[in-house]
């Protein structure tokens, strides 16, 4: 019995590390097991996104009756806070605790935070609705409580995420960061998309009750997994809470030494430019398969299941090409070179009206996103200085959240614009400018890039000459 | 290490190390405190149950 479980077990986990991506990111310090369950924070993070943005988005105009266009301010909230992502990693660098502790805490905070608006977010929602007795209520009421409940999620979401990620650096060697950042990635994807279809199924028959049901199951189960994930992650360093404080930095001046770095600001704006023009496809591909392509209900929404394929495909490759010595930069830099193509073929598509090469398109502009997105996350955190991790990694996210959801703001705004204006036109004219800027802003990101492609010849020479500099001043 | 005077009995802790943890916990109260509070007056304004 016991050779059979024995042998069972060493099959199993064989299996796992060959088949698994991103399984030889396990160091000797940090078993695989254990970035796996730090992983979690990312998975209630795109749990909370995508019952926000997918689920409540629909539940709030179609079974509650609330104006779209409240809807809409609602959802942007959250945005509100993302620029303060850069002091919140600011704050967990040089966070004061006799523990020594300084990710951890923040982790705590923001879960509670993520917990309380989803705790309030069902009842805000439905005195917004005016259900009930709610409806001789004053209006603001409503209104105010549902805003309270986005912000606190979206509050928690930036807080989780910033700092999970920059415990994530904190804890693992340089060369196995890609292999963490895929993984990040991943289970971000994952969560996404799981939740997406249990949301789907729970409230397929909409009822108050299973509201209040669906969204503070999800408070409970981000409790429970943002605890198992920070669970004995961090630790304790009796040297840290025992140093003696003298004069702290203020948030200005460490942002002024961050951004003297070379090339921070021009990375900055690489993302922001990348991130904004993958970001329009994904709120716009959906609608324009089914208006200009004809395509139904289930096909469009295959099309952005393979645009989540195509980025996990994406992360993948890009893991496994850093493994091997690709410098991250180029790898994002290959991104946003497949990214041009990739719309060009979307607006070839609606001439052609070929669901085929959109189909491929899609494919191929998830795939591209994919690469760009973990080439800069890792480039950002290879770059980051050994104690400003935290505020580099907010600056990242600070940058990121805004322009994706700036990107989806606008685009949306664009196509309902011109589509008005347009009465009677072409369907396609609707979308074909909008792909049009997202191609721009890529040619744009890719223009900033080009100075730095490929510019330290051999792969490690650059990271190489970074260390000793580093080594030196810090001997110095 | 072991014999810091400032550890006290019975979990090794030293003393602010210890009232940093009791932080954590009084703040954890507070919030999900006015988070009750909160939800409690969002039914009561939906579906009254005082009268």
């Amino acid at each position: 019995m016991i050779s059979i479980k024995s042998f069972a077990i060493r099959k199993i986990s064989a299996f796992g590390m060959k088949y698994l991506p991103f399984a030889d990111a396990a160091s000797e310090a940090v078993p695989l097991s254990r970035l796996l369950r730090l992983s979690l924070f990312q998975v209630t993070v795109g749990m909370a996104l995508v019952l926000m943005v997918g689920t409540l988005n629909r539940v709030m105009i179609v079974e509650l009756n609330v104006p779209a266009t409240l809807v809409g301010a609602m959802l942007a909230l959250p945005l509100v806070f993302a620029p303060f992502r850069a002091l919140i990693g600011f704050k967990s660098d040089t966070f004061k605790s006799a523990l020594g502790l300084r990710r951890l805490p923040y982790i705590f905070k923001g879960t509670m935070l993520q917990f309380g608006g989803f705790a309030i977010m069902p009842f805000a929602l439905l005195v917004l609705s005016g259900y009930g007795k709610a409806a001789q209520a004053p209006h603001w009421i409503g209104e105010v409580a549902a805003a309270l409940a986005f912000l606190l999620v979206g509050a928690g979401v930036h807080m989780v995420q910033t700092v999970g990620l920059a415990l994530a650096t904190d804890l693992v060697e340089e060369d196995d960061q890609p292999k963490v950042v895929g993984l990040m990635y991943v289970s971000l994807l994952a969560g996404m998309i799981v939740s997406a279809f249990i949301y789907g199924a729970a409230l397929e028959t909409y009822s108050p009750l299973r509201l209040i049901q669906v969204i503070q199951g999800s408070a409970l189960l981000t409790v429970v997994l943002n605890g198992l994930a920070m669970w004995k992650q961090e630790a304790r360093d009796r040297v840290r809470g025992n140093a003696v404080r003298t004069t702290e930095p203020s948030f200005a001046q460490a942002w002024a030494r961050l951004s003297e770095r070379p090339g921070l600001m021009r990375l900055l704006a690489i993302i922001a430019f990348g991130t904004a023009g993958f970001g329009m496809a994904d709120v716009l591909m959906e609608p324009f398969g089914g208006q200009v392509l004809q395509m139904s209900v289930a096909e469009t929404t295959r099309l952005t299941v393979y645009l989540a394929m195509g980025t996990l495909v994406g992360f993948t490759m890009a893991s496994r090409w850093m493994g091997r010595g690709a410098r991250p930069i180029d790898v994002a830099i290959y991104g946003a070179l497949i990214g041009v193509p990739a719309f060009g073929l979307i607006i070839l598509s609606a001439h052609l009206l070929s669901i085929a090469v959109l189909i491929a398109a899609t494919l191929a502009a998830g795939f591209g996103a994919g690469l760009f997105g973990h080439g800069t996350l890792t480039t950002t955190m290879r770059t980051a200085p050994r104690d400003q991790i935290g505020l580099s990694l907010g600056a990242w996210g600070a940058v990121q959240t805004t322009s994706a959801g700036a990107s989806i703001a606008v685009g949306g705004f664009l196509r309902d614009r011109l589509q008005s204006g347009s009465a009677g036109a072409h369907s396609s004219s609707a979308y074909i400018p909008v792909f049009c800027l997202e191609i721009g802003l890529l040619v744009l990101a890719l223009l900033l890039a080009f100075p730095i492609f490929g510019r330290a010849g051999r792969p490690n020479d650059a990271q190489k000459t970074a260390q000793d500099g580093f080594a030196k001043s810090n001997a110095g | 290490m072991s014999n810091d005077p400032n550890k006290v009995w019975p979990t090794g802790l030293t003393l602010s190390e210890a009232e940093e943890v009791h932080s954590y916990l009084i703040d954890g109260t507070r919030v999900f405190g006015v988070i009750a509070l909160i939800a409690h007056i969002l039914v009561a304004v939906s579906t009254p149950w005082l009268g």
